[in-house]
């Protein structure tokens, strides 16, 4: 195969000593910790905007009173989301740098959309949740905050994933050329399924623990939490069998050379176990489906539940990683070990013919010049930006008009572009002038 | 030696798509959040102090603006340095991130302190608010965020005293005369503009904070239809402007030391750095800019002191916009007196590494550079290719600077010059005149192109 790689970074990677499963294992954790966040953002505040508007149609308040409810997780795990995607970034781009960077520069400019998209989606969130009192006249205007906040978080993943799709698979890097060319292709779009069901999924035991918790806290409250823990159970049901039917399928949209070679590996079990877990967490909650409350205990087991399957999940995307990067990781270490003797050998070589080439004597006068910048724009024998010196000796102006073109600076005399004036002591303009008008 | 696939960014240039998203940043976590966190958390515990019942909601208020512009547009540009850097110079952050990859993760850390609290102090804040001892929790609360978004940013300045100070310990491809491995980071973290510069930072941070809370302060109590609130805006817009008279002249006392303490030759560079080669030796019109701005932000001051009743927004307003255009000079001027390097002696400011330099003068740039087609890299047996190739030498060598016809463009900066005399140009790019230049790497045949290509931009087209 013919692969296009730049060279690895010529420094060592900063390890400390640690063995290489220590940092697959953080990645994987801290990977863990921001999805599971990014999930509930998608989930909470889709949540938010749904029930707010069965609110209105229902003309329900515990309904209302849900999406309101639902605006506290989303504000919590967008700024807990962005925070903890920081760090299996930083993880990801010292060990692979190379593959990181070439597949966020081949989607550029469109990835800053991670930026300015989630800062825009960000505020219409946060307009939408402190808008909630004073807008409860004007609903409809109130959601369309939401529901464009919402879209727009929806276009987040589908940047941000072409760009991890690509990075994945480096033999693409000769192809792609910009990010449709990933985009558009069954990878992304499987894995975007896969991601929303999850993110629905996940919400729904979200909403289940949350709603246990407002039941126990009583009062008003009561009503809102059963409603949460009816409506999370649906969340769930509908979203982790469908997951189910996708999930395997990801890890064989990979191209061919790294899908063969994933089935080799004990980690295409995983994306099986995490479906077995999603399926015991079904019948799970098939058992309380018509309860209308649950104990902590047992809301605590789905949350757990949930975040061994994403887990699970995580380990068996890392998996693809490990196969992936076995050979271009090699190929790109020995091309970068032979770049650099080069390069070393060479500046060995400049260095020693400096050390010995025999010190040349300026005229002072000349290093003036050159210290002053003269020599950007003039030499002695040729015309460049301004006139050669040889010429302007040539046309024998007074010393005084050269001073005042060097004090003033000059247009017109030696064509349009224009000399800017110079600061130089009385003294110096003298010594330039003598060596300038000596020149002919 | 690029061999990164090439982003260039129209019009505008790397540079100011790099600017924008940083000076963006600088206001927001120097005024939102270090200056922000010190001030509210200061009113909050004066409101509640002095039992001001209506000026603590009025501070909830200021929270809750400061808390959205902070969390959202304060905290996604810093993540967006990062972005920014990674497509603008790829070289340059891939080394650094090797080399300041732990203490960048304990940064990471930090941040978790700082924005948990964040969230901790503002979404507790009305449940708490109704109790004696949930308002003095809540303050608590203030008190440990504004602790901790300083020492975040403590660590950051120092993180940046680092980087201009790297350490290349035990590392193979270096030049050991130049970097013998004996960095001693007690000198680099206390190197003698340090204390000064944190000071400066801190005490315009909180006077900043102070203006954008007045600002904030003169909306919200001018729009409010609360009786109460209305009437706080004499005694908030007052409290802030004491800060301020407090913060603004030690911030400046600490800026004049601090530039006292810059090394000449960089100092000499400020002029330059702060507006354009124009303006190269133009100190006395740098002094009077900065006079400006800071007599605005002193006479605003003093008139929101003595007068808060009837301070003018437009005045509020001039006060913020006098911080802001001093944000933006102090980072370009910071970023600026780096040049020509990005990482000192290591790197260029075009991601070449110095160590690079003779190989790629015999070799030629172009030819590494991997993501570029065969017929824009290897120049035809006709020359017929010239200005393609030449194209692509600009991209690597000249993308990270300039475009080609928008801002700092080549073909504005060679206009009626002839090929020889942008060729003897490329020659001495980091002479006298352009100090800051890096020097033009690769062959003499790409050094042709490159003056071919440029030269090419400000000749007219033809019909074929």
């Amino acid at each position: 195969m013919n692969w296009k790689l730049p060279f690895d970074i010529p420094l060592v990677v900063p390890t400390m000593g640690l063995p290489g499963w220590f940092f697959d294992t953080l990645g994987i954790i801290v990977f863990v910790v921001h999805i599971a966040f990014i999930y509930t953002l998608i989930g909470a505040s889709t949540a938010s905007v749904l029930y707010n508007i069965f609110g209105v149609f229902k003309k329900s308040k515990t309904n209302n009173l849900l999406a309101y409810k639902m605006t506290n997780p989303t504000t919590i795990s967008e700024n807990m989301g962005a925070l903890w995607g920081v760090a299996p970034l930083l993880v990801i781009s010292v060990l692979y740098t190379g593959f990181f960077y070439t597949a966020i520069l081949k989607v550029s400019p469109h990835i800053l959309h991670i930026i300015y998209g989630n800062i825009f989606a960000f505020l219409l969130s946060y307009a939408y949740k402190f808008s909630w009192h004073s807008l409860h006249n004007h609903k409809g205007f109130h959601i369309a905050i939401g529901l464009v906040a919402v879209l727009t978080f929806y276009t987040l993943p589908p940047v941000f994933m072409s760009m991890s799709n690509l990075y994945l698979q480096p033999e693409l890097f000769a192809s792609v050329q910009n990010i449709w060319d990933i985009m558009l292709t069954p990878l992304t779009f499987f894995r975007l399924i896969n991601f929303f069901l999850t993110a629905f999924a996940f919400t729904g035991i979200v909403m289940i623990y949350l709603g246990v918790k407002w039941v126990k806290a009583g009062g008003e409250e009561t009503e809102v939490g059963r409603l949460a823990i009816d409506q999370g159970k649906k969340w769930f049901m509908w979203a982790a069998p469908v997951n189910i039917a996708v999930l395997p399928l990801v890890f064989f949209a990979f191209s061919p050379r790294i899908s063969e070679a994933y089935i080799h590996t004990p980690f295409v079990f995983l994306p099986f176990a995490a479906s077995a877990v999603l399926l015991i967490l079904f019948f799970f909650l098939l058992k309380r489906f018509s309860n209308e409350e649950m104990s902590l205990s047992d809301a605590t087991k789905a949350v757990v539940l949930m975040v061994v399957a994403v887990a699970l999940m995580a380990t068996a995307r890392h998996g693809i990683r490990v196969v992936s990067f076995e050979e271009p990781l090699q190929l790109q270490a020995e091309a970068t070990e032979k770049y650099m003797t080069d390069v070393i050998a060479e500046y060995k070589a400049y260095k020693e013919e400096m050390k010995n080439a025999p010190q040349v004597v300026l005229d002072p006068a000349v290093s003036l010049a050159d210290s002053k910048g003269c020599l950007a724009c003039h030499s002695v024998d040729v015309a460049l930006v301004g006139p050669a010196y040889k010429e302007v000796a040539a046309k024998a102006e007074s010393a005084d008009i050269l001073a005042a073109s060097l004090k003033n600076g000059s247009t017109g005399k030696w064509g349009e572009t224009p000399m800017p004036p110079q600061t130089l002591t009385d003294e110096e303009t003298k010594t330039l002038i003598e060596w300038v008008l000596k020149q002919k | 030696m690029f061999d990164f696939p090439i982003f260039e960014m129209p019009t505008i240039g790397l540079r100011m798509l790099m600017a924008i998203n940083a000076i963006i940043h600088v206001f927001v976590s120097h005024g939102g959040a270090v200056g922000g966190s010190v001030v509210l958390a200061l009113a909050a515990w004066w409101t509640n102090k002095k039992g001001d019942l209506a000026g603590y909601e009025t501070v909830y208020r200021l929270l809750m603006v400061f808390f959205i512009i902070s969390t959202s547009v304060g905290a996604l540009t810093g993540i967006g340095m990062w972005i920014h850097a990674n497509i603008i110079s790829p070289n340059a952050i891939g080394g650094l991130i090797r080399v300041f990859f732990w203490k960048w993760f304990i940064e990471w850390i930090v941040f978790n302190f700082e924005v948990i609290l964040l969230l901790f102090w503002f979404m507790t804040w009305k449940p708490k608010a109704t109790t004696a001892q949930g308002r003095a929790s809540s303050v608590r609360f203030g008190i440990y965020y504004a602790v901790s978004s300083w020492i975040t940013m403590l660590i950051i300045t120092a993180i940046l005293g680092f980087m201009l100070t790297p350490n290349f310990d035990g590392q193979p491809w270096i030049d050991p005369e130049v970097y013998p491995g004996t960095v001693n980071y007690n000198n680099a973290l206390f190197n003698p503009t340090w204390f000064p510069g944190l000071m400066m930072r801190t005490f315009s941070s909180i006077a900043f904070a102070g203006a954008l809370a007045i600002l904030w302060t003169w909306l919200i109590t001018s729009f409010s239809k609360d009786e109460e609130i209305r009437a706080t805006k004499e005694r908030m817009i007052k409290f802030f402007a004491t800060i301020m008279m407090v913060t603004v002249p030690v911030a400046a006392a600490f800026g004049y030391y601090y530039l006292l303490q810059i090394p000449e030759a960089a100092r000499a560079m400020i002029p330059t750095a702060m507006m354009t080669r124009a303006f190269a030796d133009k100190m006395d019109l740098m002094y009077m800019i900065i006079s400006g701005i800071g007599g605005a932000v002193v006479v605003t001051t003093i008139i929101a002191y003595f007068s808060p009743k009837r301070f003018p927004y437009i005045a509020a307003t001039l006060m913020v916009a006098a911080f802001m255009l001093f944000w933006g000079f102090e980072e370009r001027t910071r970023e600026f007196i780096r040049k020509p390097y990005l990482i000192y002696n290591y790197m260029y400011a075009n991601g070449i590494r110095v160590t690079d330099v003779p190989y790629l003068n015999k070799v030629g740039i172009l030819k590494h550079a991997v993501f570029v087609d065969e017929d824009k890299k290897v120049l035809k047996e006709d020359k017929s290719n010239l200005i393609e190739v030449g194209h692509t030498i600009a991209q690597i060598e000249c993308r990270a600077c300039h475009t080609e016809n928008g801002i700092n463009g080549l073909k504005f900066l060679t206009k009626g010059w002839s090929e020889e005399a942008i060729r003897n140009r490329i020659n001495n790019l980091p002479g006298a005149g352009t100090p800051y230049m890096p020097p033009f790497t690769g062959t003499e045949a790409e050094k042709d192109a490159l003056a071919a290509y440029i030269a090419s931009l400000n000749k007219r087209g033809e019909i074929k």
